[in-house]
């Protein structure tokens, strides 16, 4: 074997060299039909949007839609030839259902801020709802025992569900004891119950029996029972996570099957684990009918986790919402607005913390 | 850096010549044939461990080595489906027998795996202690064992100003010396070691040999290795395995090193030192 020399004169010259992206090139032909493909239908439709008189969305769905399908498959069409039909009919079905599902969701949040804007202020964030009745003016009176309430409620679910749950996933993952395929099933099954019978089981076993009446701790147990599977299951999957290697590497140091599990699969799963409780809370922090009937509701701000109904903000919403006073509605607005912003500071707060530096 | 290299091989070549190990057995394997399943692994295997020996396990890959080197501390039961016969005696008494508890075996006998696993929520210095918090052992002056095993496994002056950094952040060898120096801080009578350097460049794994033999003054050690080079180097006995085709593997010949590389009796094991097959 032996190694050619290149003549250096036919090479290119290494100081005229910049960074290009040859993979990124097109041809004048290609730019021209997607330009084409994309500002045909999107001026027909906006023609026609200005001009006639059909609603919107069937505007969108029944012409534009479909337009723009026909006018990407004949772009691919003239420029790859009929290879091109089909990966142009799946591209834009793919932007199509994505556009439609952020649309959907952009509108939920849209309809929420436009509707809820109005009543959020510092005292509507603070004060509670004693002597405020439906027609008392905005200023007045707000969510502040609600928030404090559905606080005290998530807590004490959460007292009962992540010890269980965690306990749970290391049962299935760690322990892998003989009951696992039965404990998984009854896990997942769990996750399918519907809140509201979540909330009829407590009221049945423990209001209509006398244990408790309605109140916090109640409605915190009604909600542990539809945060269990969601901690459990996602505890689970973080713990499947950490590397075998770490547990016999623990097991070979000496150490108990306990020991290990607190000491090393435990730790390095932490920022799962907290992902998981976080998953739960925002699971069930919105469930309104659970409250409904182990809950019940209330003006004042209570404190006290038994003894007395308690209100939260599901049920602040629900109740505020049907009134026949605007100000009553722009109030549950305001509360619902409040609620979606806990929610996202908890899935932002998941997603922060599982990027943590240890113990992906 | 590169002094010390050169000083490390003299270093080993001059402890080539000291005698032979004592002849007090420490561990010993009587006719242990392993399972996964229904599927026999490996079968009839003798084997005896002198006291503070170095024993190389050398043979291709699937011919059970590794998990022959697994049933001696009491790790192979944890997978699921495995079964085995046969008796492994440590300081003369079956570690399977009813009364003996898998956790005092794993203490006395400690290993270091193939790929480094440090624990990644702990820091140097944690991991290094973590064996005595996990096995509960109680010593004294952790400074000093930090140290000591540190130095023992040849990463002291590296990390002595960064213990309280994450174990993770450390290159490949670098871990791996970590989890040979957490292994030495519970004080094993025997260390076993699964292919410690085959994730690890020429530098790293003269230092863990290094470290080998300085260990073997104290401790037994049992090394599974691909590199024969390295058996050669360390080992002051070798035994050879091999499996034929959808057979168990087997113990073809075992002996003291120089005989096994030098003299081996079995053409089979000859061809493999030679690097003919395998």
């Amino acid at each position: 074997m032996s190694t050619q020399t290149l003549d250096p004169s036919t090479l290119p010259s290494l100081a005229e060299q910049r960074p290009q992206r040859p993979w990124r090139k097109r041809t004048p032909k290609f730019t021209a039909s997607v330009v084409l493909a994309v500002v045909v239908p999107a001026i027909v439709a906006g023609f026609l949007w200005q001009t006639s008189s059909i609603p919107t969305p069937v505007l969108m769905v029944a012409i534009y839609l479909p337009l723009q399908l026909v006018a990407s498959t004949l772009a691919s069409l003239a420029t790859r030839g009929r290879r091109g039909i089909a990966d142009s009919v799946v591209i834009v079905s793919a932007i199509g259902a994505t556009v439609f599902s952020l649309v959907i969701l952009l509108s939920l949040l849209g309809s929420l801020i436009v509707r809820g804007w109005k009543a959020l202020s510092p005292s509507f964030l603070l004060q509670n709802n004693v002597y405020i009745s439906p027609s008392t003016p905005l200023e007045y009176g707000g969510i502040g025992h609600a928030v404090l309430g559905t606080a005290l409620i998530v807590f004490l679910a959460s007292l009962v569900a992540v010890p269980i749950g965690i306990a749970t996933a290391i049962y299935i993952t760690e322990v892998r004891g003989r009951a696992v395929p039965y404990v998984r099933f009854f896990v997942q099954s769990m996750s399918g119950v519907p809140s509201v019978v979540a909330g009829l089981f407590i009221l049945t076993t423990l209001i209509v029996t006398g244990a408790l009446t309605q109140s916090a701790l109640a409605g915190g147990l009604a909600y542990a029972i539809l945060m269990l599977p969601t901690v459990a299951r996602t505890a689970e999957e973080v713990l499947r996570l950490v590397p075998d290697e770490l547990r016999t590497g623990a097991l070979a140091l000496g150490s108990t099957r306990a020991r290990t599990v607190f000491r090393v699969v435990l730790p390095a799963a932490r920022t799962g684990i907290v992902t998981a409780i976080i998953l739960g809370i925002a699971r069930i922090i919105g469930e309104t009918a659970p409250l409904l009937l182990a809950a019940g509701n209330s003006d004042q701000t209570i404190l006290n986790p038994t003894g007395s109904p308690v209100a939260s903000l599901p049920t602040y919403i629900f109740n505020n919402v049907a009134l026949p006073y605007p100000d009553a509605v722009t109030r549950a607005w305001g509360a619902a607005l409040a609620l979606m912003i806990f929610v996202a500071i908890l899935f932002t707060l998941a997603r922060v913390l599982s990027r943590g530096r240890l113990g992906r | 850096m590169s002094t010390a290299e050169f000083e490390s091989v003299d270093v080993l070549e001059a402890e080539m010549t000291t005698p032979a190990p004592s002849m007090v057995t420490e561990l010993e394997a009587r006719n242990v044939s392993v399972w996964f399943g229904p599927r026999k692994v490996l079968e009839g295997v003798n084997m005896s461990f002198p006291k503070h020996s170095v024993t190389a396990l050398i043979g291709p890959s699937g011919c059970g080595k590794s998990t022959f080197i697994r049933t001696l501390n009491r790790l192979h039961e944890l997978i699921p489906g495995a079964a085995l016969a046969g008796e492994i005696l440590y300081e003369g008494k079956d570690i399977y027998s009813r009364d003996v508890d898998p956790v005092h075996i794993r203490l006395a006998i400690g290993m270091v795996f193939q790929k480094p696993n440090p624990f990644p929520s702990m820091t140097i210095r944690g991991n290094v202690l973590s064996g005595l918090k996990l096995s509960g052992m109680k010593r004294s002056n952790h400074d000093d064992i930090v140290e000591e095993t540190l130095t023992a496994a040849g990463l002291w002056t590296e990390v002595k100003d960064r213990l309280d950094r994450a174990g993770g952040e450390l290159s490949g060898g670098q871990q791996q010396r970590l989890v040979i120096a957490r292994a030495l801080a519970v004080q094993p009578h025997v260390l076993l070691m699964d292919e410690p350097c085959s994730a690890l460049d020429p530098a790293s794994t003269l230092k863990i040999e290094e470290t080998i033999r300085q260990l073997s003054k104290e401790v037994t050690i049992v090394i599974v290795t691909h590199n024969m080079q390295q058996a050669v180097r360390v080992a002051d006995n070798t035994a050879f395995f091999l499996a034929a085709e959808n057979e168990p593997g087997r113990v073809i010949e075992q002996g003291s090193t120089t005989e096994i590389f030098g003299n081996p009796k079995d053409e089979r094991t000859l061809d493999y030192v030679n690097g003919r097959f395998g």
